[in-house]
């Protein structure tokens, strides 16, 4: 027996060296074989990984809830800077959001003006409004636009939505407008849908009362005024607005219009309608001619018996 | 195995699985899915050590993960490289193709070409255990950067010659410089917590075999 084969690992050295060559191989190998046919490779590793990671899910749970609970910390300790952040952000939003919806009001209006056409036959100018010449007793504006411009009194005068009021007093350059609201204005209005017909007078209100309705029972709140176009000062079918019930239990007029901001007005130009002057004529069949004498009563008679 | 050298064996094999196994943990938990959300482990060392810049330093340690944008050391590959140089008994070849195989498979690199090249680094290590016993742990620090540079280049060459898509070198030289500079401290931890060392010149083993 040797003396120099007396260690064991002796022995093993050369399997050894033979095992990590062949290891060494394999796994360059697998690279090359990666590298060569991905996919298959791929799908191994994600079923492995399917394998491992969800069987390691208990051991994440805590250190993740732990982690979720350092995170609530935190919040807590920067909750007061958070709520004064939010507050101040919040502000700056509601500032936007009024800018945002008058723009969204600003912008219908315009649109209205530039697409909505009532009736083929109204065309109509558009003024601004120059002074809101309010007092409590005559509601009032003033428009940009005049005789010059071919405004006539009575016309009717709406911003984008609904009627406003109508012209009374031009100038050559401006004209005013009376207000529904103003004590003075009378609108024949017509109630959508039961058709009741009333005037709109005006009282100094924000809503002026509908009088003189046939039947107030059939009205009720929300139905929908318009013009009536009764007496012929204004069109018909102009939106109005809508019925209220005020707390006198009088039915009011909710206007459409805008009158908290009125910037632009639309002049409808409405041609003075025809008057109807002559009674008309009879509507019969033409009269026909008759030949010879009418026959003989007995004659008639004889025939019959 | 009833004999305690290699009771001692596998207590250590078993460590080595347990800090890899960890370390894995660690690079799979599924808290930094977004870049830059470790908040709750840089807030708890924050807390814990009072300092910013130590708790950014401690968390690069740990995660091996970006915090800033610069990639961790490989605490693995520095572990594998200590115990291998230390004690090439503990760890088989077999065990380390395993191990670091999986963790190819895990952090999604390609299977088999990271874990064959740190056999061979190892294998090569392995051969000049004896050699570097004598050496300082200077010395001993200046040949594992070497392989780990070694490593590095190896690992870029076949993935440009294979046509592979690989990150910036700048990103992957900045990985193996951490991984140096950790390297002390991997042997010194280890030392210090697991009673690794390099055996002395004709120290034996309990059953009297030299080391």
């Amino acid at each position: 027996m040797a003396s120099n084969r007396s260690n064991p690992e002796d022995f093993a050295r050369p399997i050894r060296r033979i095992f990590v060559g062949a290891l060494v191989v394999v796994l360059l190998g697998l690279f090359v074989l990666w590298r060569i046919d991905s996919p298959r490779v791929e799908r191994f590793r994600s079923a492995l990984i399917d394998l491992v990671v969800p069987n390691m899910d208990w051991a994440f749970w805590p250190v993740t809830k732990a982690a979720e609970m350092v995170d609530s910390f935190q919040s807590y300790a920067s909750l007061y800077d958070q709520n004064q952040e939010l507050r101040r952000e919040l502000q700056q939003m509601k500032a936007w959001k009024e800018a945002a919806l008058q723009l969204r009001q600003q912008n219908a209006r315009l649109l209205e003006f530039n697409q909505v056409r009532l009736d083929p036959s109204l065309t109509h100018v558009t003024g601004v409004v120059l002074v809101d010449s309010g007092s409590p007793f005559r509601q009032s504006v003033l428009l940009n636009v005049g005789a010059r411009d071919g405004i006539q009194d009575g016309w009717a005068a709406l911003d984008g939505i609904g009627l406003v009021g109508r012209i009374s007093g031009v100038g050559e350059r401006t004209s005013r407008v009376i207000l529904l609201t103003d004590s003075n204005s009378r609108i024949p209005v017509i109630v959508q849908p039961s058709g009741q017909k009333g005037l709109a007078s005006g009282d100094n209100t924000p809503a002026p009362p509908l009088e003189f309705l046939e039947k107030p029972d059939l009205v009720r709140p929300g139905d929908q005024v318009v013009t009536s176009g009764d007496g012929g000062v204004f069109p018909a079918g102009l939106l109005v607005g809508q019925v209220a019930q005020g707390p006198d239990r009088r039915l009011r007029v909710r206007l459409s219009a805008d009158y908290e901001r009125l910037e632009f007005l639309r002049v409808l130009r409405s041609h003075a309608l025809a008057p109807i002057t002559d009674p008309g004529g009879l509507v019969a069949p033409p009269l026909r001619e008759q030949f010879g004498p009418e026959p003989p009563a007995s004659l008639t008679g004889s025939s019959d018996g | 195995m009833a004999d305690p050298a290699g009771r001692a064996h596998w207590t250590y094999r078993a460590i080595f699985i347990g800090v890899a196994l960890a370390l894995f943990f660690f690079r799979l938990l599924p808290l930094g899915t977004v870049p830059g959300t470790w908040g709750w482990l840089d807030f708890t060392l924050r807390t814990l050590t009072g300092s910013d810049a130590v708790s950014q330093a401690l968390l690069q340690l740990t995660t091996g993960s970006p915090i800033g944008s610069w990639p961790g050391p490989d605490l693995l590959l520095c572990v594998i490289l200590a115990w291998g140089l230390r004690r090439p008994d503990f760890l088989p070849a077999g065990l380390i193709a395993a191990v670091v195989l999986a963790e190819d498979m895990l952090l999604m690199r390609p299977p088999g070409l990271w874990t064959g090249l740190v056999v061979i680094a190892t294998e090569f290590l392995r051969n000049r255990a004896v050699l570097t016993r004598e050496f300082a742990f200077a010395m001993e620090w200046l040949m594992v950067s070497g392989v780990m540079v070694a490593l590095l280049l190896a690992y870029r060459l076949i993935f440009a010659i294979t046509f592979l898509p690989q990150p910036e070198f700048g990103f992957a030289a900045v990985q193996t410089l951490a991984s140096i500079l950790c390297y002390p401290l991997v042997v010194g931890l280890s030392r210090i917590l697991f009673d690794v060392y390099k055996p002395a010149t004709g120290e034996t083993d309990a059953l009297g075999r030299r080391m």
